[in-house]
């Protein structure tokens, strides 16, 4: 049984979800440009380096706190994007729910990870494997 | 001889309820596809964000193996370095910076047109334009850079 529907500006207002989502994806590109910029002059600052060059980057907090929000914002978009474009092809519940569980675990891993490194590399840990 | 099935191909797996019984008897999708527009450019600007988004998704993935490597230390990184240097790596990153202006572009274009704006025909045409060539302009102007500095050479 569905709740009775509700109108703003006499338009039926959806019963269903999916408009968060989309505001959310909407946002998080929004985000993602000026990030984009920098990501790109990052890359040309940070080309032939090397290791020492590169480690001396992330020890200033500012780069990698931007760098940790590019990649959490990153893949938090990323599983919102992959989501609509496996509604739009894939339509047998099983699979689709399947496909997007796997999507959603991929990006948090990949969203994990990175943050993970980050920290490691801003805080000048040991090299990995650390004690062994 | 019996008479072919009005249901056939994609219809006789319909998972989309598109697929209806047209006046003429046989089954066909609702809306046509691809293979019935005459091209434009605002098609070719739409999927290649969807290519884009794929291809930026495997691009953040191998930024995340970069950053695994810097934390695995010095030898490591040089021999990752060494990959990165060769013709391939190159052709590599060239693509990537191409997934990267593409994204900024038919990022800001989606969200223009999301705002409700920029979609009359020649306004739609220009956003289009600019998020499908603008990409190749910005990765020229950026390995030009690149190599112009000496931070990359073949």
């Amino acid at each position: 049984m569905s709740a009775p529907a509700r109108f703003k500006n006499r338009v039926k207002v959806s019963e269903r979800h999916g408009a968060g989502e989309w505001a959310i994806e909407k946002v998080a590109l929004l985000i993602l440009m000026p990030l984009a910029v920098w990501v790109a002059s990052t890359a040309l600052t940070l080309t032939g380096v090397g290791h020492a060059g590169v480690l001396a980057w992330f020890a200033n907090g500012l780069n990698a706190t931007l760098a940790a929000i590019t990649a959490v914002v990153f893949f938090g978009f990323a599983s919102l994007a992959w989501k609509v474009i496996v509604e739009d092809y894939i339509h047998r519940p099983g699979n689709k729910a399947l496909l997007l569980g796997l999507i959603n675990i991929v990006c948090l891993v990949l969203a994990a990870a990175s943050v993970f490194f980050i920290v490691r590399l801003a805080t000048g840990s040991v090299p990995l494997p650390a004690g062994v | 001889m019996s008479s072919p099935s009005p249901v056939s191909g994609d219809a006789r797996d319909d998972q989309t309820g598109r697929f209806v019984r047209q006046p003429n008897g046989r089954v066909r999708p609702l809306s046509p596809h691809l293979q019935i527009w005459r091209w434009h450019i605002t098609m070719t600007a739409s999927i290649l964000f969807r290519v884009t988004i794929g291809a930026a998704t495997v691009g953040a993935a191998m930024l995340v193996g970069w950053l695994a490597v810097l934390a695995s230390g010095p030898d490591a990184h040089a021999a990752l370095a060494a990959c990165a240097a060769s013709p391939l790596g190159l052709l590599v990153g060239i693509g990537l910076t191409w997934v990267l202006f593409s994204f900024l572009l038919n990022g800001g274009r989606h969200l223009i047109n999301d705002t409700g704006a920029g979609l009359t025909v020649p306004s739609a045409n220009l956003l289009s334009h600019i998020a499908v060539w603008g990409p190749f302009v910005l990765t020229a102007i950026f390995w030009i850079v690149l190599f112009a500095s000496g931070k990359v050479s073949l």
